[in-house]
């Protein structure tokens, strides 16, 4: 078992290699996720240092950040990917009906997520191409901890989209995949959809209280201060 | 004290023995040595029996998390934020450091056990460096500098390895996710490593200090949990899943991953 790991291992390094040193114009024309992925998170967390997002009260921005976010997350896809064989059963309108429920939550999940960025600094960690996928690997460096973060990707007309994110080697997609089987397995569909929407009537309740606080603490403390209580 | 000791070492054997006699019956499939490929498709389509291992004591079990998830949430986090508000990361940093250095023997002799031979040497590297030139482990700099990282070695692993399955899913309480198996490994590990604490005067010290071992590590991790519990809707089976994906990953040894 070792001995076959580590040839694997050797095989992976071998790729590694082959794929930087050779030009890679010259037997394919795959565009480099990380080239792709680091202009779009560094574009996305500056976005959310601005001023205008940090002092909007009641979210209006967030339909910004998530309308960049799209560029480069494929929230179908994971709402798909998330439902595993059930979605074979769905019929349309329970498809369209979870999806955009699914994508709305996954949209809380990750603008919560990138808010976190803001004061840590994301290190580029390689990447590994297969086919149309790939995995790009990430460190989310922080003062006192280091977070890996994986971006798991798949090539659409030139647009590598991400449709799972892997932290801590815990993919996001396969945890919420099992607590939809164990919940589909109880209380059905209708059961699915109602929590789904009780979650995203409390996660909303809480951006928003949490935004509304952050404002009047942006208007009222100098802004040194302000930026001190943000980050707690 | 002696008394005590063998207490323990009975309590220890039944709980082991136990395991080996309940673990057959109940384990639903044996551990599944594939390694995860992120990019393949059977990760996310074939749902092989996402939980390997069952979980039978699943309403004992919610209300071991519920009772976790309170004594969390009123009294570990919030002691450990005032603990991080007082103490610098990197003071933190290095507690966690010593008390990682202080494992290491375990891990080496884990790691034999396991036949992982050349991680064996890696290990008695780390402790070596890290014990003279990290100032008795306070620093990492066989980690930092020298291109050896933290290796992860655990008595479970090494039953998983000698083919005791994991019995089933099991939330203690103070403790978190756990399997039987990994469970008593664990409590034979927390033993040995009593050997450390020969001073102390009986086992409130040793639970002290495990304690306060416990409470530094959760204030180099803030924020994550509750983090977790906010975006799932059954924090119960987001916190299980969590805990197998990330622990067989842990055990993947073909991947040298860059956490801890």
């Amino acid at each position: 078992m070792i001995f076959f790991n580590r040839n694997l291992q050797r095989l992976f390094l071998g790729a590694l290699f082959l794929t930087f040193f050779l030009p890679s114009g010259a037997f394919c024309s795959t565009p480099d996720p990380t080239e792709q992925l680091k202009p779009f998170l560094e574009k996305l967390v500056a976005e959310l240092k601005t001023d205008e997002f940090k002092q909007d009260t009641s979210c209006h921005q967030c339909k910004r950040i998530v309308d960049l976010a799209s560029e480069h997350f494929d929230f179908y896809e994971m709402s798909r990917r998330v439902m595993g064989k059930q979605w074979r059963t769905l019929s349309t309108e329970q498809k369209d009906k979870f999806v955009s429920l699914f994508t709305k939550l996954l949209q809380y999940a990750y603008i919560g997520k990138v808010e976190d960025y803001v004061d840590k600094k994301i290190e580029f960690k390689g990447q590994r191409v297969k086919g149309k996928r790939a995995e790009v690997k990430t460190l989310l460096v922080d003062t006192d901890k280091t977070i890996p973060v994986s971006y798991i990707m798949l090539l659409k007309d030139d647009k590598w989209m991400a449709y799972d994110i892997v932290v801590e080697n815990v993919s996001l997609v396969r945890n919420y995949m099992e607590q939809i089987r164990s919940i589909l397995r109880s209380k059905k569909f209708p059961g699915l959809i109602t929590q789904l929407e009780k979650k995203i009537k409390t996660l909303e309740e809480q951006k928003n209280k949490k935004h509304a606080n952050a404002g009047q603490q942006a208007s009222s403390v100098p802004s040194a201060e302000s930026s001190e209580t943000h980050k707690l | 004290m002696v008394s005590l000791r063998g207490l323990r070492i009975v309590l220890l054997s039944l709980l082991l023995l136990t395991a080996g006699w309940v673990l057959p019956a109940v384990s639903m499939a044996a551990p599944d040595q594939k390694t995860v490929d992120f990019l393949d498709d059977d990760f996310y389509e074939n749902e092989p029996d996402i939980v390997d291992v069952g979980d039978p004591l699943e309403s004992f079990n919610r209300a071991m998390f519920e009772f976790n998830d309170i004594a969390f949430t009123w009294v570990f986090n919030p002691v450990a934020t005032g603990y991080s508000y007082v103490i610098p990361a990197d003071i933190r940093g290095s507690v966690d450091n010593f008390f990682s250095n202080l494992q290491e023997p375990l891990r080496f002799i884990n790691t034999l056990l396991q036949g992982r031979f050349s991680d064996s040497g890696a290990v008695l590297t780390r402790f070596v460096i890290n014990t003279i030139g990290g100032v008795g482990g306070l620093g990492d700099p066989a980690g930092r500098g020298l291109g050896y990282p933290r290796i992860d070695a655990t008595l479970g692993e090494t039953l998983e390895v000698w083919g005791v399955h994991d019995g089933f899913y099991l939330v203690v309480p103070f403790f978190g996710p756990t399997t039987v198996r990994d469970f008593s490994g664990n409590l034979v590990e927390v033993y040995a490593m009593s050997a450390y604490y020969n001073w102390t005067d009986g086992w409130e010290e040793t639970a002290a200090i495990y304690l306060f071992e416990k409470q530094n590590k959760l204030s180099l991790h803030l924020g994550e949990y509750e983090e977790m519990k906010q975006l799932s809707f059954d924090p119960y089976v987001a916190v299980r899943n969590g805990y197998f994906q990330h622990r067989k990953q842990k055990r993947d040894h073909s991947v040298r991953s860059y956490d801890n």
